[in-house]
């Protein structure tokens, strides 16, 4: 598609019957946001986005006059599904259980989220714990559900070597836009340790110098993992290691939000875990004074 | 003359007021119900066009969009009272960050302007 002198890319859509939501046009509203996945859109045409929406390319059309060619897809587009290999499928709990993959050429960045497809019909989400600098394959927690379809059939049928296939990276909860003396604060619960995992490896090989807490909540202490591997980083590396279980009164969200509220306006969170408890966690930084852009999430819901 | 938008210091204005601005509001008993379960990113992106169109920047406001968007808080029971609320909030705002009266002023009216179409009249 070519522009017309003085024309945005936005209304180069239109113009060719591309539908393409949009209101403000003005660079306000952000509901025209597209994503470039070749070629650099120009800065001003990403004002008002994150830092992460940047790096990952986004940008708004009804602001957007190119000066080189861009091509560009809908903002969730996770691009065609690509063949990976199971390398290993091991517990880390009594019901979470790790599964590393290898495929060829999968860019992303730690925190993010791929989907993965099991088979025709069958694929769920789940946030990468890996890092590509360090990790030759690509890891994600699962729980698993006794019923869950995706938990079955990994439980029952798949195995080291096996084929299936996986899309995206998709999710803006990764290392970016943090300044590296600023405070750094992680808390999620349950799985929602994968991404937390990722972003805190990444955080610390990138040589973040503030100080860092990762507070995991689970309902007792059958559901923490990943304990002696981060009790053994945190003393290697220097952050806080804050296991918070139910059972002996650690709601993890009350435990880091009266920690974390009166340093909440100078520090960058990354939320991870169940839909209410990021909301809450969201809602209560936020009026702490935590500004919105410092504050990353991944919420997880629930699929059969 | 420059615009009212411009006098206040355009988009920077706008970003550092959006978000104390949104503090305020969801703080606010009066209103806060009209919040329950939103999603907050998407809300300060919407107040940051609301509040670009109450300092008189750049938007092409159109009163079917602001009908669109609270005909579902008009149908929980949104009234002049919290519409009355949230220009007083604004104005709260607007003195924190230190705008000068006359200002404050003209960005009520220009909120105020809006009322009808935001109660569904």
């Amino acid at each position: 598609m070519t522009l017309s002198p003085g024309e945005t890319v936005l209304e180069a859509l239109l113009r060719a019957g591309v539908e393409t939501p949009h209101s403000c046009r003005a660079g306000q509203c952000q509901c025209c946001m597209l994503r470039a996945i070749d070629g650099a859109p120009p800065e001003e045409s990403q004002r008002g986005l994150t830092d992460a929406q940047k790096a990952l390319g986004f940008f708004l059309p009804c602001i957007c006059h190119p000066t080189a060619p861009l091509k560009v897809v809908a903002p969730d587009d996770a691009g065609a599904p690509q063949e990976a290999t199971i390398r290993a499928i091991e517990p880390l709990s009594e019901d979470v259980v790790r599964l590393r993959i290898e495929t060829e050429n999968f860019s992303y960045r730690p925190g993010q989220f791929l989907e993965l497809i099991a088979e025709p019909g069958l694929s769920r989400h789940y946030s990468l714990a890996s890092c590509p600098e360090e990790d030759a394959f690509l890891e994600m927690h699962i729980r698993l559900h006794p019923n869950g379809r995706m938990s079955r059939r990994l439980m029952a049928d798949l195995r080291s070597g096996d084929k299936l296939h996986i899309a995206g990276p998709r999710g803006t909860c990764f290392y970016e836009g943090v300044a590296a003396d600023q405070p750094l604060t992680l808390i999620g619960a349950g799985t929602g340790l994968a991404p937390l995992y990722g972003v805190l490896r990444d955080a610390l090989r990138q040589g973040h110098r503030g100080p860092i807490r990762l507070y995991h909540g689970a309902r007792d202490s059958k559901g923490l993992y990943l304990t002696d591997e981060l009790q053994a980083l945190a003393h290697a590396r220097d952050f806080t290691y804050l296991p918070a279980t139910l059972d002996t009164g650690g709601d993890v969200a009350a435990l880091a939000l009266a920690a974390e509220a009166p340093r909440a306006a100078h520090t960058a969170f990354f939320l991870c875990g169940g839909e209410n408890l990021v909301k809450r966690l969201k809602r209560d930084l936020f009026m702490a004074g935590a500004s919105m852009k410092a504050i990353r999430s991944d919420a997880f819901t629930p699929a059969g | 003359m420059s615009s009212l938008y411009e006098r206040l210091g355009g988009e920077k204005a706008v970003n550092a007021a959006v978000e104390l601005f949104y503090r305020k509001v969801l703080a606010d008993g009066r209103i806060a119900r009209f919040f329950d379960g939103v999603d907050m990113e998407d809300q300060i992106a919407k107040q940051k066009s609301f509040l670009t169109m109450a300092f008189g920047g750049p938007n092409s406001y159109t009163g079917l969009d602001m009908r669109n968007a609270h005909k579902r808080l008009v149908a929980k029971g949104l009234n002049d009272s919290h519409v009355d609320a949230v220009i007083e909030n604004l104005d709260s705002t607007l003195r924190t960050l230190g705008v000068p009266e006359k200002e404050v002023r003209e960005v009520a009216t220009l909120a105020n302007s809006v009322r009808d179409d935001v109660l569904g009249r």
